[in-house]
């Protein structure tokens, strides 16, 4: 059963007298563990898209199938509390709260959801050792580098063991070194968490990390194709650019 | 509960610490604000208290008194005390009969201190005619040295508090000379007392002598001022004493006036009326201030952390959350701003209470601050900060969990903004119009004052937003010119965010507005005062006595050589039937021709003809009113008021509106023939005198203070 569905999902948005339609009638379908990556032009559609597999926004027409639950029918608490429980969401720009530590960030949702962090102390420590900031733990935002703060935030993300973990742009706004180790980190909660996600990039090098990547090009599924973990990283890339350039020349 | 706290402690508090000194700010409006309003409070309290124990202690046990209804200045015959004292249920009634007078030696430097709150003199003393005997069964008085009065009723001895004593280098045994409407009189200090219980009336500056003593020196005879009551029952309940006060009442009829005697501080609370209402106006603009400076910080706040916002959102915080997080973070705020706000209220209570020592020229309780007052207060400054913070709150909770995914953060524009402008007309139209129609009696619209200037400025606020973009292109030619291609640029930034500017402009214009209102009034409160001070002293020379003088001095005035005329006047203090009561004010007497020989009068309407105001005056039937009582009142010329004469109540119709702010302006002014007719009395307490031209005013002095200066 798959995690995440996807049915004949359309967004129009109004600006002034026109109808935008961002997203024109998209299906697929992400099974449990599995790392997607989706890529397209800008205004292709994969941010709104985002938007809707998280629950931030809801389509015009069409479902979205979280688990169990229609994200697509869900009113704006029922919404925030399935994303407080079932996702987990990695930005661009890392929004840790400045006032906290490393360590109070990633227990933040518990904290926004009641729980109290001590009961979670064992599930903080792997994740902890797995984003490899336990020495970091008790230092605050600005004492972090770019890539130890999106670390932060990954962990933030793994912290209450969502169904799905949603990635915009993780590498961004990060070097390439520190790119990498994000994208490392995303594949390896993959393989050890069997965590489920879902990256938004314009980057096929950050995409080569997923085992399918999907295509949008205005508002639809343009191309569908996996990738093999045991094929190099660098044939990945070179197969995820040949796609792009066949696509650009149609 | 533990979750609730652990967010306050990580989030809260951590967000008040990175921005401590904008949270700084805004709770020093909320100090402010809350520490005004409980030391006003407070230092009013304290002086009701304080002026309430004062005529409690000196009027001793009596349980009653009785003084003349009609504020008559000869009293009322004194075998009223033999009628009360026969009667059963009372053990004890101690005549009274009043003298204020002045120390002989003292009489020729005795000047009018003119100050807002009336007139004063410093030298006067306070002379009461008692029966020893009877007295002492009433009031404690504690001798400190000598013995009191003895028996004889006629005796010329005098027993005066040992502080005015020594002031006045008065000994035991020695002589006090006084001025009395027969010339100076000498009494011999038999005992001195000290300046506790009776002791404290007139602020120390009081002796007492025997009552036919009083009666014969003052041409009082046969007359008292007040009797005071002691009953049987030591302890009467309150039910008793209602009882016997309806009965005496009953028996002694409407010229007397039976009275509880702490009942006379309240007449001196009204005093302090003024003083109370300006302070009450400034701890509202305080609190409105406080509120400003929060919701302004609370509203860069929200601005400034929307992608944080958007972030909790993003990650499962409720709108909910969102609001009460910046609720909570107001919240910490009010409570400890508040508590601050106590504290520091309670220092300046101590420091308004001196300054209403020094206005009432007598000691105060030591201020002691109810806790209830204290919960009030703090309350009232919680509910402040969070009302203030709660359309900042309310707009943290609408950010949408998408900000967080937006490379910049972006300020939306709430309906306020956008629509405001509307309920901004509609307010500025509704507080223009009240402020100038002005409809409501002085009460209600005293109450509603605030809340109109509130609205007005509201309003005033509400209307940038919506014109901001008209100014703006109206002035950017302006800018261009003054600053080429930046001021264009700047000029435009201007729109940019509309809040921001609403709030900068908003503020602008309260502390803008603030200065112009405190100048315009200060201006205009001093240029009547000035007018009024040269017209109230419009001759050159001002002859005033403590006691009243036979109004045939002022035609012995005006035969010295050098004086070319003379205006006698009287004070003297009358009831007033008001709507809502009856209302004691002062009614100032002369006789309009001569009156306009020496001064001039100061109409509120520039346009009144002095002429015919005069002869309104002269035909009896009329008085000028204040411009505070029309103001407080509404009265207009044409208008009829009631005042209680010695024959009931008597209609005069108003003439004009004068400018007059003697006894805080609760004053009309009356023509002399009507203060003989209706009121019986004929002397004068001021003589203005008016000097030829070229001839010298220190002159014409001397020569008077030589012929009548010791009388």
């Amino acid at each position: 059963m798959p995690v995440l569905e996807a049915n004949l999902v359309k967004k129009h948005y109004k600006l002034g007298q026109h109808t935008v339609e961002a997203l024109a009638g998209v299906n697929f379908k992400v099974e449990k563990g599995e790392f997607v990556a989706i890529m397209g032009p800008s205004g292709s559609g994969k941010s709104t898209l985002l938007h809707l597999l998280g629950g931030l926004d809801t389509p015009t027409e069409g479902e979205i199938t979280l688990g169990e639950k229609q994200l697509s029918k869900m009113n704006e608490y029922q919404a925030t509390l399935a994303r407080r429980h079932n996702v987990g969401f990695v930005f661009q720009f890392f929004n840790l709260l400045p006032t906290l530590t490393a360590e109070e960030n990633i227990l933040l949702p518990l904290i926004i959801d009641g729980k109290d962090p001590k009961r979670y102390k064992e599930r903080l420590e792997s994740i902890l050792n797995i984003v490899n900031l336990a020495d970091r733990r008790h230092h605050k935002p600005d004492q972090l580098s770019g890539g130890q703060q999106q670390r932060v935030a990954v962990a933030r993300a793994l912290i209450t063991q969502p169904a799905i973990l949603l990635a915009d742009e993780p590498t961004g706004n990060l070097d390439t070194k520190s790119g990498t180790a994000i994208m490392e980190l995303l594949q390896r909660s993959c393989r050890e968490l069997e965590q489920t996600v879902i990256v938004v990039t314009h980057d096929p090098r950050a995409a080569a990390y997923a085992q399918r990547v999907i295509f949008l090009r205005d508002g639809l599924v343009v191309r569908e194709f996996p990738i093999s973990e045991s094929t190099p990283l660098a044939e990945r890339m070179s197969a995820i650019l040949a796609v792009m350039r066949e696509l650009e020349a149609e | 509960m533990i979750a609730l706290l652990r967010q306050i402690r990580l989030l809260t508090l951590r967000s008040i610490r990175a921005r401590f000194l904008r949270f700084a700010l805004s709770a020093f409006g909320i100090v402010l604000g809350v520490a005004g309003m409980l030391a006003i409070g407070v230092t009013n309290q304290t002086a009701l208290d304080s002026i309430t124990r004062l005529f409690e202690n000196t009027s001793g046990r009596a349980k009653l008194s009785i003084s003349s209804a009609t504020q008559d200045v000869n009293g009322f015959p004194e075998q009223v005390q033999r009628t009360v004292g026969n009667l059963p249920g009372i053990s004890a009634a101690a005549p009274t009969v009043r003298a204020l007078t002045a120390q002989a030696d003292e009489a020729a430097s005795d000047q009018l201190d003119l100050g807002l709150f009336g007139m004063s003199s410093s030298d006067n003393v306070q002379i009461y005619g008692i029966d020893p005997a009877i007295d002492r069964q009433l009031r404690d008085y504690t001798l400190t040295a000598g013995t009191f009065l003895g028996d004889n009723p006629t005796a010329r001895e005098v027993v005066l508090v040992e502080n005015y004593a020594a002031d006045k280098d008065l000994t035991l045994g020695g002589w006090f000379s006084i001025l009395t409407p027969n010339g100076v009189e000498s009494l011999k200090i038999v005992g001195l007392m000290a300046r506790e219980g009776p002791g404290q009336t007139n602020n120390g500056a009081f002796g007492v002598i025997p009552v036919a003593t009083a009666q014969e020196l003052f041409n009082r005879q046969g007359q008292l001022d007040q009797v005071d009551i002691l009953t049987t029952n030591p302890n009467p309940s309150t039910d008793e004493l209602d009882a016997l006060k309806a009965s005496l009442q009953a028996r002694l009829g409407k010229d007397l006036s039976v009275t509880y005697p702490s009942g006379q501080g309240e007449r001196m609370t009204q005093m302090l009326q003024n003083y109370q209402i300006g302070l009450n106006f400034m701890s509202g603009i305080a609190l409105f201030v406080g509120a400003f400076l929060i919701y302004n910080a609370f509203a860069m706040t929200v601005v400034e952390r929307t992608r944080e916002f958007g972030m909790l959102r993003t990650i499962g915080m409720t709108r909910g959350q969102v609001t009460g997080l910046i609720l909570l973070e107001a919240g910490t705020l009010g409570v400890f701003g508040s508590l601050a706000g106590v504290g520091a209220g309670m220092l300046l209570a101590r420091g308004l209470t001196r300054l209403m020592e020094t206005i009432l020229n007598s000691p105060l309780n030591t201020v002691e601050v109810p806790f209830n007052d204290m919960l009030t207060s703090w309350s009232i400054g919680l509910a402040v900060t969070l009302l203030a913070a709660g359309v900042p709150a309310f707009q943290a909770g609408r950010i949408s969990p998408m900000e967080a995914l937006r490379a910049r953060g972006k300020s939306g524009e709430g309906w306020l903004i956008r629509r405001g402008w509307m309920l901004g007309l509609v307010l500025l139209a509704a507080s223009t119009i009240l402020l100038i129609a002005n409809p409501f009696p002085y009460d209600v619209q005293f109450r509603s004052g605030s809340l109109t200037v509130f609205g007005l400025f509201s309003g005033a606020t509400l209307l940038i937003p919506g014109t901001v973009s008209g100014w703006e292109r109206l002035t950017r030619p302006l800018m261009k010119v003054l600053y080429g291609a930046s001021g264009s640029l700047g000029s435009r930034n201007v729109q940019r965010s509309r809040q921001r500017t609403t709030l900068t402009v908003a503020a602008l214009m309260v502390g803008v507005a603030m200065v112009i209102m405190t100048r315009g009034m200060t201006e205009s409160f001093a240029g009547d005062l000035r007018d009024w001070i040269a017209a109230y002293i419009g001759g050159d020379i001002y002859a005033s006595s403590s006691i009243p003088m036979r109004s045939d001095v002022g035609r012995r005035i005006a035969a010295v050589p050098g004086v070319q005329a003379v205006a006698a006047i009287r004070y003297l203090e009358v009831d007033w039937q008001t709507a809502s009561g009856v209302e004691s004010i002062n009614l100032m007497a002369y006789d309009p021709v001569e009156y306009t020989r020496v001064t001039r009068f100061v109409f509120s309407d520039p346009e009144t003809d002095p002429a015919s105001v005069v002869r309104r005056l002269q035909a009896g039937g009329a008085v000028l009113v204040s411009s505070v009582l029309s103001e407080k009142y509404g009265l207009k010329p044409g208008d009829t008021v009631y005042l209680r004469t010695r024959s009931g109540f008597h209609a005069f119709e108003v003439a004009a509106v004068v400018v007059d702010f003697y006894n805080q302006g609760l004053v009309m002014q009356g023509s002399w023939n009507d203060m003989r007719r209706y009121f019986r009395i004929n002397d004068a307490s001021t003589f203005l005198v008016k000097v030829k031209t070229g001839e010298s005013i220190a002159a014409v002095q001397e020569i008077i203070d030589t012929l009548y200066g010791k009388r």
